[in-house]
C-alpha cells in the first residue's frame, strides 16, 4: 500500500473529525485492516493524534489490526468451551501454527484469534475455522483439520 | 437551559444552597463545602463518570446518578450520604480495588506498620509493604478511607503487567491503575498532545499511546501534567519515587527558559526534591515543560556542585578557604589595566548579579569590557533580535489573537508552556499557520503548514510577504510574475488568511537561527510584521536575555539601556557610584574570546565559552559545576543556583518576576553578587557595601524603570524599554585566528557544507543534558543530520559514526538519517564550547571502520 493509496481513500472524505469510523472502516475494507502507515496518514488528515486513532479503532472490534491470513482461525474461550479444554485447544494452535492470539502466521496461512462464546456451548468446545464451526474438537481432530485448508 | 448567571435553589442533605446554574451537582457541593468522595473529576477536565464513586440520591431521578456528571436544577434534592450509598459505594471500591495490588489500604497491621516499620530480617532496616511509590499521598487511599473500605470481598484479580521504565523522567505501573482517564483527558484537553488513549475495552482496557510505543514515540511532551493528577501510584516520578512528602514549598521563577514559568519547588529538608506548576493566569496556568517539571532537582542537587573555591593546575586541585580566594582574587585584579580585563556574564543569572557585575566591571575595574554569549549565540541576527525583543507581545494578546503564525517553532520541549497556549487559542478559533521545514510538534493543530526548502527561508517568506500584499489590494485574478512555487496553493491559502486576519501575531521559535541567513530573516520577519501590524514574540531559549540587556551587562549598555557612549549618562551614574565611569570605548567582547585575544585576567560569571582554557594570564571561573575537564583555572569559585537565592529575572514578555531563596547553597557557594561585593569590598571599594540583595534591588531602581523593592514587584505590568543602542554580532567567528578562514564553500576536496547551532536548552553555560539524565533522550545533541541521499553515497545508515574532516579538524559524530535534510549540508547541534567555529564548514565525511 502506498501513500497515494491512502490519499485516494482520504480524498473521498472532507476531513471532519466525525469521519474517523468511516474513514477507518473504507481503508479496512479496501486493504484488510488498518495499517500502521494508514493510521499515520489519516492523521494529518483530520487533524487527531495517532495515539486517539489507534485508541478508537481498538476499541471497536470490527477492526483489525494485523494482515487478515488467507484462513481465520477462532478458537471459543467461552466459560463451556474453557471448561472442556478451550485453552488447551488454543495453545495447540499457537503450537502447531507458531502464532499468538490477534496475529497472523509467516506464510499468511491463518490468522488465530480468541473469542467469547460462539454460542453453541453444548458443542464445546467449538472452533471456527472461516464460516464452518468445529464441535467437539480435540487436538487430535485440530491437526488433522489444520491440514485441510491451504 | 438555564443562563450560568443566574443562581437557584437546591438542597443538598437537607441544606438549602443557592448555586449557579448550569453547575454540576459535585461543583455545588464542593463549592459548600460538602465532601462527595471522587476519583475521575478533577477540576478542570470534562466529567467523565467512569469510576461511580460520586453517586448520589436525587429525588425523581432514578437510580444513583453521579454528581461528577448531573447539572444543578432548580429544587433539587439531593442527598450524598445516605447509607445505601456509602455501601454501594464501598462495594465499588472493593471492586476497583480487587484489581489494584492495595496492602497499604487494608493490612491490619497498617498502623504499626506505619509507626515501628517492623523488620523481618535481624538487621537495622526497617521494612514494610512497599509497592507504591505514593506512599503517603495518596488519593485512593484517602477515598478508601474516607469511604471506610477495610477488606475486599471479591477475588482478586491482578493484572500482572509489566511496568514500563523506558522512557525517561516517569515510571508507569498500570498494574495499580484504576482507569479513572484522568491522565488521558489532561493530555488531550488541556496539554493537547495527545499521547495518550484508551486501548482495548473492557477487562483489557490499558492506557497508552497507540501500539506499543514509547513515550517519547508517542510525541509526550514529559510535561508531568498526567502525572501530577493521577490519583494512584500508577504514574510516579523517577527521581522522587521513595522521596515521600515534601515538608514545604516555596513559589519561584524557572530559570531555564525565557518563558518564566511560575512554580513550586518542594522541599523536604535542605533538599529540593521536586517542582510543580504554579496556577497563574498571566503566564503557566498551572503547567510546565519537561525542564521546569522534572529537571531543577537534578540540576540543583546534582553531584558535581561546586562547594568550595580552588584553584587547579595540571588536574591538581587545592582548596582555598573563601577568605584566601577573595584576597587572591583582589590581589591579582588591583594590578589590572582597565583594558586588560574582561568579564562574561550568563544571562541566566538574576537582575541583581547582572547589576553588580556591570558595576564592578565599571566601577572597580574601570572598564566596559562586560558581555554575555548572547553575542555569539545570536551572532549577526543578535541586533534584529533584541529590536523584536524590547517590544514582544504578551501571553495574553496571544491569548486574542485571531490568528498565529509561527516561524521555527516546536514546542515539545521548549517552551512547551507557550504551546498549550497556542492549542488553546486554536480551540477557540485561532487558525494557527506554522513555517518550518522539519516536522514540529505543532503540525497537526496548524491550518497550514509551510515547508520551505531548507536554506531558501528568506525568500520563502519574501514571497509571502508579496502574495499577502496581492491579497491585500484584493487582485486575486492577477497573474503572479514571480515563478511559482511547489507549495503554492499552501502558501496562497496563508497569505490570504494572513491578509484577512483581524489581529495576527508572529512566533518566533529558536529554530530560526538555525537557518543560512538568520539575520536576514529575522530582518524579513519584522518587515512582515509591519505590514500586517502583527505584534511578535520571540521566545528566547535563554532566561532573562532582557535581564542582561536592562542591567547593562554589555560593552555598548548601560543600566536602563541606555548606550554606553552617552556622555549624560555616563555622569549621572558617575555620580549614583560615586566613582569614575569609564568614557573610552571598547573593541573587547565575547567575540575575542572565542577568537583567541589574551587578556590578563579573564573573569567568567556562570558561562563556559569554550572547551579549552580560553586566552588569559588569570583565569576566574564561578559557576555551579567545575569547568569540563578540569582545565587550567587560576580560581574557581563557587556559585548558588536560581534556587538558593533572592532576586528577580525579566522574562521574555519584559515582565519583571521573583526569585525566591527556597534552600541554602551546598558548602560555601554564595550568589554571585556576594561574591563580586566581597571582593571590591577587599579592594578597598565604596558602593558595594549591601546588606541585602534588596538593596541591591533598590539601588537598581535609581536608575530602572519598574524596579522599586523586592516585596514589591508588579509581574502585572511589562517594564520592558530600551535605547535603540547598536550592539555589533558577526555572524561568523574562527577559533584559529592564525589560519586564513575557510571559503565557506564547498569544492572538490570538502564537497560537502557543515552547518552547526549551539545547543539553547542550557542553563549557566552547561547544557542540561549533561547534568540531567533524563534530558539524553530527548535532546538530540551532537548527531550529524544527513540527508538520504547523502548517506546512501557515504554508505551510512542511522547510527553510524562519521567521521567529519575540514582543513582545520576532525571530528566524529554519530550519524542521524533526516529526510528533510537538503542533499549537500550537513548539520550538528553542540554545546557552545564545543563549536568549531566559522559557519558553514567545507568538509569531507567518511564512515568510522570500528
Ligand atoms: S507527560 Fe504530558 S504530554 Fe506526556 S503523556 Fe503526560 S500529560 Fe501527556
Ligand atoms: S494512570 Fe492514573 S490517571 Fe491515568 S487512568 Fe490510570 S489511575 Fe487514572
Ligand atoms: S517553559 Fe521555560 S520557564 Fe516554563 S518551565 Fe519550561 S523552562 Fe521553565
Ligand atoms: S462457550 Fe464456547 S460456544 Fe459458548
Ligand atoms: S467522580 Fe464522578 S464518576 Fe468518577
Amino acid at each position: 500500500m502506498t501513500v497515494m493509496e491512502y490519499r485516494n481513500v482520504l480524498a473521498e472524505f472532507q476531513g471532519e473529525e466525525g469521519e474517523l469510523i468511516p474513514i477507518l472502516q473504507r481503508i479496512q475494507e479496501k486493504f484488510g485492516y488498518i495499517t500502521e502507515d494508514a493510521i499515520k496518514n489519516i492523521s494529518p488528515f483530520l487533524k487527531i493524534s495517532e495515539n486517539q486513532i489507534y485508541g478508537v479503532a481498538s476499541f471497536y472490534s470490527q477492526f483489525r489490526f494485523t494482515e487478515p491470513g488467507r484462513n481465520s482461525i477462532k478458537v471459543c474461550m467461552g466459560t463451556a468451551c474453557h471448561m472442556r479444554g478451550g485453552q488447551i485447544l488454543g495453545e495447540a494452535v499457537e503450537r502447531e501454527l507458531d502464532v499468538k492470539p490477534g496475529q497472523t502466521t509467516k506464510d499468511k496461512r491463518f490468522d488465530f484469534h480468541r473469542v467469547a462464546c460462539l454460542g453453541c456451548c453444548a458443542l464445546a468446545p467449538v472452533i471456527q475455522v472461516n464460516e464452518d464451526i468445529r464441535s467437539r474438537m480435540n487436538v487430535i481432530k485440530l491437526k488433522e483439520m489444520l491440514d485441510k485448508y491451504e | 437551559m438555564s443562563k450560568p448567571s443566574e443562581t437557584i435553589t437546591i438542597n443538598i442533605d437537607n441544606q438549602f444552597l443557592q448555586v449557579g446554574a448550569g453547575k454540576t451537582i459535585l461543583q455545588a457541593a464542593e463549592q459548600n463545602h460538602i465532601y462527595i468522595p471522587t476519583l475521575c473529576a478533577y477540576k478542570d477536565l470534562t466529567p467523565f463518570g467512569g469510576c461511580r464513586m460520586c453517586i448520589v440520591e436525587v429525588d425523581g431521578l432514578r437510580g444513583f446518578p453521579t454528581a461528577c456528571t448531573t447539572p444543578v436544577v432548580e429544587g433539587m434534592n439531593i442527598r450524598t450520604n445516605t447509607v445505601q450509598l456509602q455501601n454501594i459505594r464501598s462495594e465499588i471500591l472493593q471492586l476497583i480495588l480487587s484489581e489494584h495490588p492495595c496492602s497499604c489500604l487494608i493490612c491490619d497491621e497498617q498502623e504499626e506498620c506505619k509507626e515501628f516499620s517492623g523488620t523481618i530480617r535481624k538487621a537495622t532496616v526497617t521494612t514494610g509493604c512497599r509497592y507504591c511509590p505514593n506512599d503517603g499521598q495518596c488519593e485512593l487511599a484517602e477515598v478508601a478511607k474516607k469511604v471506610g473500605v477495610k477488606e475486599i470481598n471479591y477475588p482478586i484479580n491482578y493484572r500482572y503487567y509489566r511496568v514500563e521504565r523506558e522512557d525517561p523522567f516517569y515510571d508507569r505501573d498500570y498494574n495499580l491503575c484504576i482507569l479513572c482517564g484522568r491522565c488521558i483527558r489532561m493530555c488531550q484537553e488541556i496539554r493537547a498532545a495527545n499521547a495518550l488513549t484508551f486501548k482495548q475495552r473492557g477487562q483489557k482496557t490499558v492506557i497508552g499511546p497507540a501500539y506499543n510505543r514509547t513515550h517519547i514515540e508517542a510525541g509526550c511532551e514529559f510535561c508531568g501534567a498526567c502525572v501530577s493528577i493521577c490519583p494512584t501510584g500508577a504514574l510516579s516520578e523517577k527521581t522522587r519515587k521513595w522521596e515521600g512528602k515534601a515538608e514545604r514549598e516555596e513559589i519561584t521563577t524557572c530559570a531555564l527558559c525565557g518563558v518564566g514559568c511560575q512554580v513550586h519547588l518542594q522541599i523536604k529538608g535542605r533538599d529540593i526534591i521536586g517542582a510543580l506548576p504554579a496556577d497563574d493566569p498571566l503566564i503557566n496556568n498551572g503547567q510546565l515543560c519537561v525542564k521546569g517539571r522534572f529537571c531543577i532537582p537534578e540540576l540543583i542537587n546534582n553531584h558535581q556542585r561546586l562547594k568550595k573555591p580552588y584553584r587547579a593546575h595540571d588536574g591538581l586541585k587545592i582548596e582555598l578557604t573563601f577568605e584566601q580566594a577573595i584576597e587572591e582574587a583582589a590581589k591579582k585584579l588591583a594590578v589590572c589595566p582597565p583594558n586588560e580585563f574582561g568579564m562574561i556574564v550568563s544571562q541566566n543569572i538574576t537582575n541583581e548579579d547582572l547589576y553588580i557585575a556591570q558595576k564592578f566591571t565599571r566601577a572597580v575595574m574601570g572598564s566596559n569590557n562586560i558581555d554575555t554569549m548572547a553575542r555569539i549565540y545570536y551572532g549577526a541576527g543578535l541586533n534584529n533580535y533584541v529590536g523584536l525583543m524590547k517590544s514582544s507581545a504578551t501571553l495574553e494578546s496571544l491569548r486574542k489573537a485571531a490568528t498565529i503564525l509561527c516561524i521555527g517553532l516546536d514546542t515539545r520541549y521548549g517552551g512547551s508552556v507557550v504551546g498549550v497556549e497556542l492549542r488553546m487559542a486554536n480551540r477557540k478559533g485561532a487558525k494557527i499557520i506554522t513555517i518550518n521545514s522539519h516536522p514540529h510538534n505543532l503540525s497537526i493543530v496548524a491550518h497550514t503548514w509551510l515547508k520551505p526548502e531548507s536554506g531558501e527561508e528568506v525568500g520563502f517568506i519574501q514571497s509571502l510577504a508579496r502574495l499577502i500584499g496581492k491579497a491585500k489590494s484584493k487582485r486575486p485574478d492577477a497573474k503572479s510574475e514571480t515563478k511559482p512555487h511547489p507549495s503554492d496553493n499552501d502558501i496562497e491559502t496563508a497569505a490570504r488568511i494572513l491578509a484577512e486576519s483581524s489581529s495576527v501575531i508572529i512566533l518566533i521559535g529558536s529554530d530560526v537561527f538555525k537557518y543560512l541567513n538568520s539575520p536576514k530573516v529575522l530582518e524579513e520577519i519584522g518587515k512582515l510584521a509591519r505590514s500586517l501590524q502583527a505584534e511578535i514574540m520571540p521566545l528566547p531559549a535563554q532566561n532573562n536575555f532582557n535581564g542582561a540587556l536592562l542591567m547593562g551587562a554589555y560593552p555598548e549598555l548601560l543600566p536602563g539601556g541606555f548606550s554606553s557612549a552617552r556622555k549624560d549618562k555616563q555622569a549621572q551614574l558617575g555620580e549614583i557610584w560615586g566613582s569614575q565611569i569609564p568614557d573610552w570605548a571598547t573593541s573587547w567582547n565575547a567575540e575575542a574570546v572565542m577568537t583567541g585575544k589574551r587578556m590578563k585576567i579573564l573573569y567568567l560569571i556562570g558561562e563556559v565559552p569554550l572547551r579549552e582554557r580560553p586566552a588569559s594570564d588569570f583565569l576566574i571561573f564561578q559557576n555551579l559545576y567545575p569547568p569540563e575537564s578540569i582545565y587550567r583555572t587560576d580560581l574557581v569559585l563557587p556559585s548558588a543556583a536560581f534556587t538558593e537565592i533572592d532576586g528577580t529575572f525579566i522574562n521574555g514578555e519584559g515582565r519583571l518576576q521573583r526569585v525566591r531563596k527556597a534552600v541554602e547553597p551546598p558548602g560555601f557557594a554564595l550568589p554571585d553578587w556576594k561574591i563580586l561585593c566581597l571582593i571590591a569590598q577587599k579592594m578597598g571599594k565604596k558602593g558595594f557595601d549591601f546588606d541585602s540583595v534588596d538593596d541591591v534591588h533598590k539601588e537598581i531602581s535609581c536608575q530602572v524603570n519598574g524596579f522599586s523593592s523586592l516585596d514589591n514587584i508588579k509581574r502585572e505590568t511589562v517594564i520592558m524599554t530600551l535605547e535603540p543602542a547598536c550592539l555589533t554580532g558577526k555572524s561568523d567567528f574562527a577559533i584559529d585566528p592564525y589560519q586564513a578562514p575557510d571559503s565557506g564553500k564547498a569544492n572538490m576536496e570538502f564537497p560537502y557544507l557543515l552547518h552547526t547551532a549551539i545547543s539553547e536548552h542550557t542553563y549557566r553555560g552547561f547544557p542540561l543534558a549533561s547534568y540531567v539524565e533524563g534530558l539524553k533522550k530527548l535532546f538530540i545533541e551532537a548527531t550529524l543530520e544527513i540527508s538520504p541521499e547523502d548517506a546512501k553515497k557515504a554508505g551510512l545508515i542511522s547510527g553510524d559514526e562519521v567521521i567529519v574532516t575540514s582543513a582545520k579538524f576532525e571530528k566524529t559524530w554519530p550519524a542521524r538519517i533526516m529526510a528533510e535534510q537538503t542533499a549537500g549540508i550537513l548539520h550538528v547541534t553542540l554545546p557552545q564550547g564545543e563549536v568549531p567555529g566559522r559557519n558553514p564548514y567545507p568538509v569531507r565525511i567518511r564512515k568510522k571502520n570500528v
